[in-house]
């Protein structure tokens, strides 16, 4: 019924409520943004006041999504000709172009992080605050410590060996979880090898160059052996992705997969015991560190349909280049960017250094800008990965991933 | 003339039911026909008419049919499960006293929660490292999978289904146990029938209408069952627990394609309902055997 009633709409009201705020002297400018355990509704409206302060003829409304996130809201919104003007937490890609500004010509946004990365056919419609790193290994220092460990892997050879120690001394080596968490580990455990491997990835799959199940086939096999040994929990799919990093936290495993994000969680716990990080390990023979995987923090869009063009980019050139607006929003939700000083952790200041010496930045799984698959690949690939568990061979796995793909360009 | 008359107003009551109806079933449901025939991502303005692809598509699709067998397997075991719990708790707590009232209400309790809430709930006592498994790893056993194993995870999701929803077969059951003429049942025990010769030969056929109502509301209700996927498992381990309706869902707005998921919807909808009459056919020719 839902999808249904969405497509009932249309028209144009978005226009319509615009004249009636314009005519009161005030331009009302609704944002639709993500609302998270960091970044609640009452942290937006805090840190869009700033800006109204600045501003007193632009009136910004912060509103969470009313589906099950912000895509499927903005779809809704869409089809029921009520967009928001501002969009937080999406890229574009080619589904959402048509429907997005055009922000090339504006000065601003150039330096702006992944800006380059994030463009798609030459054209910038999303423009970031920070970025967040994939390709990231948390470690319990203890744990390595006991298991004789006395420098973190730098090849999945090493990763193996060391696994097979923290088995051996009690721990379990890698703690993973159900929900999206499998597939997204492996995807972002895999990233700097595979940029290495297949520098192209995601064109070379798009013109059908290269197969995305097969390519990955040596990670998946690699992956197939560490359940077989015990190295993650046969029974990780029936944990949720909180519980994976209260499993983590309670000091029974030793290492956890996860992007930058993480640093948050790890600061809010504080487990007892001292958590280190890593890139993720490389195939021997590749130079280490490889590229890291990395996405645009907080990005935003603005319709193209927005009555209120001068407000809503007035707005996102605030948001993503006013010095303390940017600050805070890296420092609410664990994000890194150049230039930008914040009070940072010990474990954030090893995140930065990591990125600080990647060699370069890639995109990961589904992608962003013109290194994009088809929507909807990282959830096929999770539950295909989450097939490793039941009883699906790596070639079965590779096989069902490359024919979702087919199946879908 | 008296009657063109009642006719206009017969026809002016009657206005208001009718709008209400197309607007709120026939313009959806006509909706859902045209998306299906587009290629609708639902962020573009204007869908291109595909034809039958999108229904072509279906046919292929290797989620859409596993998907599918977990939801008629969901069906089944679950009307069966709903309909028996139903009926046995509704003859348990049948009659007037203080605490048939509280057991009635007692049984009914979990259907007042949403589904979402039931679904984290029973995930937090059965999952890897949930209560349960929590409390036998501390006594040295093994994890039980009750949400990491394919079939393991389907008899979960069943039986949580069953338990959040039987209070409302229970309820229906007992209205329907009420209509039981008392006087049929007293003759039969003064001919010296035994309680279960009570049962199945004066209280279950009179009870026929009910069980028709029952099963067709719980197959309908069940072939839609979306939100506790969501919550249970999320589909899996291994999209193993999709059902038809989480997948709709999942295609149209995950991965945009509205008319993709439109044309899941219309399919779903003609089985069920197809299900739903010949479930009645079938009721109404037993029902009718058995006052024969």
């Amino acid at each position: 019924m839902t999808l249904v009633l969405t497509a009932c709409g249309g028209g144009g009201f978005a226009d319509e409520a615009a004249t009636q705020a314009d005519e009161g002297g005030v331009t009302e400018v609704r944002v639709l943004v993500n609302i998270t355990p960091n970044l609640t509704q009452t942290y937006w409206d805090g840190l869009v006041k700033t800006f109204e302060d600045a501003n007193p003829g632009i009136d910004v409304k912060i509103e969470a999504p009313t589906g099950k996130g912000v895509a499927d809201t903005l779809q809704q919104q869409l089809a029921a000709g009520n967009p928001p003007d501002v969009v937080e937490t999406l890229m574009v890609d080619k589904t959402m172009a048509p429907q997005m500004l055009d922000l090339t010509g504006q000065p601003w946004v150039k330096g702006t992080p992944l800006v380059e990365e994030g463009s798609l056919g030459g054209k910038v419609y999303t423009v970031g605050v920070g970025e967040q790193a994939q390709s990231l290994v948390f470690y319990n220092k203890a744990a390595f410590e006991k298991a004789g460990i006395s420098k973190p892997p730098t090849t999945y050879d090493e990763l193996s060996e060391a696994m097979a120690k923290l088995k051996d001394s009690g721990y379990l080596p890698l703690r993973t979880a159900g929900d999206f968490v499998t597939g997204l580990q492996l995807l972002q455990l895999s990233g700097p090898a595979r940029a290495v491997s297949h520098p192209q990835w995601h064109q070379d799959i798009g013109a059908g160059r290269l197969k995305a199940g097969e390519s990955m086939l040596p990670h998946l096999e690699r992956y197939k052996t560490w359940i077989d040994k015990g190295y993650v929990d046969k029974n990780a799919l029936g944990v949720k992705y909180a519980d994976g990093e209260t499993g983590f936290f309670s000091g029974k495993s030793a290492m956890y997969v996860m992007g930058s994000w993480f640093t948050a969680s790890v600061a809010k716990a504080e487990p007892d015991f001292e958590v280190g990080v890593f890139p993720a390990p490389v195939e021997k023979g590749q130079s280490y560190p490889g590229p890291q995987g990395a996405t645009m923090a907080a990005p935003y869009m603005v319709l193209k349909g927005t009555a209120h063009k001068d407000a809503a980019l007035k707005l996102v050139q605030w948001l993503v280049t006013d010095k303390a607006a940017v600050t805070s929003q890296l420092q609410q939700d664990g994000n890194f960017r150049s230039g930008y000083e914040r009070k940072f952790t010990p474990l954030e200041a090893e995140v930065q250094k990591i990125l600080d010496e990647a060699p370069s930045r890639v995109a990961q799984g589904e992608g962003y800008g013109e290194n994009t698959l088809p929507r909807g690949f990282n959830s096929a690939w999770n539950t295909e990965v989450q097939g490793l568990y039941v009883g699906k061979s790596p070639r079965e796995v590779a096989t069902a991933v490359d024919r979702w793909v087919d199946g879908r360009s | 003339m008296r009657s063109t008359r009642a006719g206009v107003a017969t026809a002016i009551m009657v206005l208001p039911a009718t709008v209400l109806y197309a607007v709120m079933l026939v313009v959806p449901v006509g909706l859902a026909l045209y998306l299906s025939l587009t290629d609708w991502d639902g962020f573009s303005a204007s869908p291109s008419l595909v034809g039958a692809a999108n229904y072509a598509d279906l046919l292929v699709d290797p989620d859409l049919r596993r998907s599918a067998i977990v939801t008629l397997l969901v069906a089944a075991v679950g009307t069966a499960g709903l309909n028996l719990l139903g009926l046995g708790f509704a003859l348990l707590v049948n009659g007037a006293s203080r605490a048939n009232s509280f057991f009635r209400m007692v049984l009914f309790y979990p259907h007042v929660l949403s589904a979402l809430v039931v679904g984290f709930l029973w995930s937090a006592i059965l999952g890897t490292t949930g209560a349960v498994n929590s409390f036998i790893t501390t006594r040295g056993g093994e994890v039980l999978p009750f949400l990491s194993d394919p079939t393991w995870a389907t008899i979960t999701m069943i039986a949580v289904l069953v338990w959040a929803g039987f209070g409302v077969n229970v309820v229906l059951y007992l209205a329907g146990l009420q209509a039981v003429p008392a006087a049929l049942v007293e003759a039969a025990e003064i001919d010296g029938a035994t309680r279960w010769q009570v049962f199945r030969n004066v209280t279950l056929p009179a009870l026929g209408p009910s069980v028709t109502v029952n099963i067709v509301l719980s197959l309908v209700t069940l072939l839609k069952t979306y939100d506790l996927v969501v919550s249970l498992t999320a589909g899996g381990p291994a999209g193993q627990t999709q059902t038809v309706a989480y997948l709709i869902l999942w295609n149209s707005f995950h991965d945009a394609r509205l008319g993709f998921g439109s044309a899941q919807s219309v399919v779903l909808m003609i089985v069920t309902a197809a299900l739903a009459f010949v479930v009645t056919r079938l009721r109404r020719r037993g029902e009718m055997a058995v006052h024969q």
